[in-house]
């Protein structure tokens, strides 16, 4: 059962505003497909190991110094910068 | 038909320039795109600096590759330096990446004339294109119907042949559905063929990079150039060998099987359609294999959660103070980032962020998250057991054909259910191509999907091939675009 109090503290982990008057109907929907969610638990029991796919691992190197980007560059697409920072805001 | 075999042949014989050929491309785009809305942004300049460039080379002798010319598009989540990529959603408005997608620098040193970015569900969410910031794209076949999606715009575009063709992404039939809509080919590759460096990241574990073509052929030449391997991408793994030189091998012999499942609750001009390529397949000489898939029932929530847990922790990085869109009346960082975000993300968006965190909170994660991995588990390992008794699996990509505009915004369940037939592939990683087979009483295109083992690309783009040398009325060119 999903409730309004699920959908706000939810919310709030996702860092997302949700309008008082959207509420409602955004935890009727989210119950809703909660419930086509649920389909799953019908499954039988299942020990099945699932890591990823294609047999994977990790893969090292030497951490070694190579060339990137410059400052300029990974700033260029900040809204706002400051003294080749990132502006996260101003002070109040 | 504008495929690149076809285009390759009139640069080299020189019937056309190859800066003729892209006016001519761009000119229709600028006739068809209001109506179409494939294309979010054209890139005319670009594309004509570099079909300038194939002109002098081919002007001074020198030999051009099958890619080399060929006016194509890019779906907006592919980074292009320099070049808006949008997701097509407001909080990526105005950002330009540093650097390209790798498929697009592979394509881009082969001389590929970008024509533009095109069109898609917002962050790839979607079915039918309409989540886009910039409404949905239109279905060249019927411009009331909706392209499909999430790679909509490539499909409409290749469709409408105002692109020869473009690259999609696929996550749970993203290629496939749209191709099937618009009455093309798409394939979606094993998870790690293709390098996903660039592509703007919605579900890490299911997302794959794919070609959407005018033929099975192209869709051989195109996979075959991007399935290379790429030290920036950790589940790359490359493709070995090529799918092209065994394209028109005989398929006498092949086991071609069908899961029962797959047919359930499928339209039934869909199903017949998908039953009379199997005839088909049948006449060259493959042997047709019935099986239970009983593991299917669980894909599509399977999919949903593990889709959306994915994209809630990918889609963190949204925050207004590196990219994007930032709000302009804050108080304090808290806030900033709730503003930006509720701001920036569109509904279903946010619906699939708010599920994801849901069922990867405290208290829910072993009931949901975890349960559905281990069912992942379990559809691999049943692909697995059905590969023992075929070669191949024939289903439909989608249980329908295009439907009308406006319909997937009302009920997000309805909507889901489209991805039926496709999203099995994502979770067990493995290669999927649709293939026009036919069209409905209302002339709009029907689609089947050939499914193969891990790395089993070579084989499906034959077993497609094949059809569609038998079947070739299938493959249609509509009213639009440039005519070759």
């Amino acid at each position: 059962m999903v409730t309004r109090e699920d959908v706000e503290n939810i919310a709030l982990l996702s860092k997302l505003f949700v309008p008082e008057e959207e509420l409602d109907s955004l935890t009727q929907s989210m119950q809703e497909i909660i419930n086509f969610a649920d389909e799953i638990n019908k499954a039988p029991a299942s020990d099945e190991a699932f890591d990823n796919i294609n047999n994977l691992s990790n893969v090292f190197r030497e951490d070694e110094v190579v060339e990137s980007y410059s400052s300029e560059e990974i700033l260029r697409n900040a809204p706002e910068q400051a003294e080749k920072h990132f502006l996260v805001r101003n002070r109040e | 038909m504008g495929t690149i075999s076809k285009i390759h042949e009139m640069l080299t014989s020189k019937q056309c320039s190859c800066t003729e050929l892209t006016k001519s491309y761009l000119d229709e785009i600028e006739k068809s795109n209001g109506e179409l809305n494939a294309y979010v942004n054209v890139t005319d300049g670009e594309a004509l600096k570099t079909a300038e460039a194939v002109d002098k080379k081919i002007a001074s002798g020198e030999e051009i590759g099958l890619l080399e010319g060929v006016p194509m598009t890019l779906k907006d989540n592919l980074s292009t330096k320099g070049i808006e990529t949008t997701c097509c959603s407001k909080i990526l408005t105005g950002y330009k990446p540093i650097y390209n997608a790798t498929v697009w620098d592979i394509l881009q040193s082969q001389n590929a004339v970008m024509l533009g970015k095109t069109n898609m569900d917002e962050f790839a969410m979607g079915s039918s294109c309409e989540t886009s910031y910039f409404g949905g794209a239109a279905n060249p076949f019927n411009t009331n119907h909706v392209s499909g999606g999430s790679s909509g715009g490539v499909a409409s575009a290749v469709g409408a042949n105002i692109a020869a063709y473009g690259l999609g992404s696929d996550t749970g039939g993203s290629i496939r559905q749209p191709a099937s809509f618009c009455g093309i080919v798409g394939l979606k590759p094993t998870y790690g063929a293709v390098s996903r460096y660039g592509l703007i990241a919605y579900a890490s574990s299911l997302d794959q990079i794919g070609p959407i073509t005018k033929s099975v052929e192209d869709a051989s030449i195109v996979f075959d150039a991007i399935s290379k391997y790429d030290e920036k991408d950790s589940t790359s793994k490359g493709y070995s060998g090529d799918t092209y030189s065994s394209l028109n091998n005989d398929i006498k012999g092949m086991k071609i099987g069908i899961a029962r499942e797959y047919l359930d609750g499928v339209r039934d001009d869909v199903k017949q359609a998908v039953l009379n390529a199997a005839e088909v397949y049948k006449s060259l000489g493959a042997e047709i294999v019935y099986f239970d898939l009983p593991a299917l029932k669980f894909a599509l929530p399977v999919y949903y959660i593990i889709a959306c847990a994915e994209a809630s922790s990918n889609l963190g990085r949204y925050d207004g103070i590196r990219y994007g869109y930032k709000t302009e009346h804050y108080n304090g960082t808290h806030d900033m980032i709730c503003r930006t975000r509720s701001e920036g993300f569109g509904e279903e968006v946010k619906r699939r962020i708010l599920l994801g965190t849901y069922v990867l909170s405290a208290g829910y994660y072993d009931a949901y998250y975890k349960k559905a991995q281990n069912l992942r588990g379990t559809i691999v390992k049943a692909f697995n057991d059905a590969f023992e008794h075929c070669d191949v699996i024939l289903a439909p990509t989608v249980p329908m054909t295009a439907f009308e505009k406006g319909r997937a915004v009302s009920d997000p369940i309805e909507t889901y259910l489209t991805d039926i037939c496709t999203v099995p592939v994502n979770i067990a990683g493995l290669p999927g191509v649709s293939v026009p087979c036919g069209f409905n009483a209302n002339g709009m295109p029907i689609g089947m999907q050939l499914i193969g083992k891990s790395f089993g690309e070579a084989t499906i783009l034959n077993a497609a091939y094949k059809y569609q040398q038998a079947a070739g009325e299938n493959f249609k060119d509509t009213k639009w675009g440039v005519k070759l």
